[in-house]
């Protein structure tokens, strides 16, 4: 309890008793603390955050925090995070997944949840790869990639995920990496903040089945903070170039931030039940609509 | 390794002494974690000697916070963790199920090679007498821990020649 009698919660309180069983070297090791450590500077109580997931390794999030968790089912983290938000608007919504979970099997979701402009911050652990399944391709696996599932190579474009948000207006997009763990805790922070939808995409290398080029030291090699580069993360314009980087260049940071957040769908909620409140029937009547007189 | 917002030139002898703290408890609770992942892995030898390196850490942690509070006592700390990553913490993916005492050994010995590194590039931005004399210290025990670490690491029979990659499974048609 700080000196004005509000409580502030370290990185440690949203830390739950579960051991993570990625493999170790896994990036998703970094995500959980860069996501500790927003929490912690945001300060909500664990009570107040729910945190949704939907299959895979790092699916496996919401358990080792000490936020209200649901570990739902495959590419459907979204639609059920949406679902949690709207009937508990207090809630801090977090969601997360693998580049599969949401830009394959939940890829059609994104879009609504953009278009609504729900206010809920979206990681997706970016790795290129199904591990936990023992290595498939993915959506966002460079053409190329030899799998199990491609063994003469991948015929398949990747997925850009940047710009994919970016094109159905995302009003927050950031990129982040375990190269830069104190980056990654802000950048998270900073989605949290945002009031409205909010993605941020974290390239955490698989170190089971990742390529040598997608771990920790060739991630740093291709990185560069957005802000080094003089990035307006106001121009939504330069965002979509840069973002055409993806999978060369590592650009870390915000790639855009809307400068005017239009009101979130929960805002556009309250204000239609404001207005229709007044000629709605007591809840205690609301069968008298169906029953004829 | 990257650092964020500290000026080295008026970085003071209490924000030095700061600094040094947290590195150490940033390597501290990497340790910790890769102690943790290795002892879900069944990798136990691997697992005490990084539990043994959270002791090290620790200590050197301890000694420095004493100085701190001898000197400075509990004034408000200016530096903090958002300023600093991986100076003496190894790399997160450094860790591996099944890797040797000697694998062990050598992800030990790259931070003590990567933390004597930053303080040698941050000697000569630095102004203050106190904060220089104070990294030169820390740059000499940075190379003593990698004299000891080589010590360890003579002592170890050789590795069985198998990669802890041969322990991995190859990706299959399902």
């Amino acid at each position: 309890m700080s000196a004005t009698g509000t409580c502030e919660y370290q990185a440690k309180d949203y830390k739950s008793d579960l051991k993570p069983i990625w493999c170790p070297g896994c990036g998703d090791f970094s995500v959980v603390q860069g996501i500790y450590r927003a929490l912690a500077a945001i300060g909500r109580a664990p009570h107040e955050i729910a945190f949704v997931s939907g299959i895979g390794c790092s699916s496996r999030i919401p358990g080792y925090t000490t936020a209200y968790g649901f570990n739902t089912i495959h590419g459907r983290s979204l639609p059920i995070a949406q679902g949690i938000k709207m009937a508990n608007p207090d809630l801090l919504v977090l969601a997360a997944g693998g580049d599969g979970d949401g830009f394959s099997i939940g890829g059609g979701h994104i879009a609504h949840l953009i278009r609504r402009n729900m206010d809920i911050t979206y990681i997706v652990m970016d790795n290129q790869i199904y591990g936990l399944t023992k290595g498939q391709l993915s959506p966002t696996s460079q053409k190329g990639r030899v799998t199990c599932t491609s063994r003469y190579g991948s015929m398949e474009n990747p997925v850009n995920p940047l710009l994919y948000v970016l094109a159905y207006g995302a009003g927050f997009v950031a990129q982040a990496s375990p190269t830069d763990l104190a980056g990654m805790a802000s950048t998270i922070e900073e989605a949290i903040r945002y009031p409205g939808f909010a993605f941020v995409n974290i390239q955490s290398p698989c170190v089971t089945y990742g390529e040598e080029a997608q771990q920790i030291k060739g991630l740093k090699a291709i990185s560069e903070t957005l802000a080094s580069l003089g990035h307006n993360p106001a121009d939504r314009l330069a965002a979509m170039d840069l973002a055409q980087h993806y999978g060369e260049k590592l650009h870390l940071g915000v790639f855009y931030r809307n400068p005017e957040p239009p009101p979130t769908y929960g805002d556009l909620v309250k204000e239609r039940q404001d207005l229709l409140s007044k000629d709605a029937l007591p809840k205690e009547r609301i069968l008298d609509l169906f029953i004829k007189k | 390794m990257a650092i964020q917002g500290i000026d080295f030139a008026s970085l003071s002898l209490m924000d030095a002494l700061d600094l040094a703290i947290l590195i150490e408890d940033e390597a501290q609770e990497r340790y910790e974690e890769f102690a943790a992942q290795m002892e879900q892995h069944r990798t136990p030898d691997a697992a005490k000697f990084f539990r043994y390196m959270v002791e090290n850490e620790s200590k050197h942690g301890r000694e420095l916070l004493a100085r701190r509070v001898q000197k400075f006592g509990d004034a408000p700390r200016v530096v903090t963790r958002a300023m600093i990553f991986d100076i003496e913490a190894p790399d997160y993916d450094a860790a591996r199920a099944f890797m040797t005492p000697r694998k062990a050994m050598e992800a030990a010995m790259a931070c003590e090679v990567k933390a004597h590194n930053f303080f040698v590039a941050a000697l000569p931005a630095l102004k203050d007498v106190e904060v220089r004399a104070l990294f030169e210290e820390l740059r000499g025990e940075e190379l003593e821990h990698q004299k000891l670490v080589q010590i360890e690491l003579a002592k170890l029979p050789p590795d069985s020649g198998l990669s802890d990659e041969d322990f991995v499974d190859e990706p299959a048609p399902q």
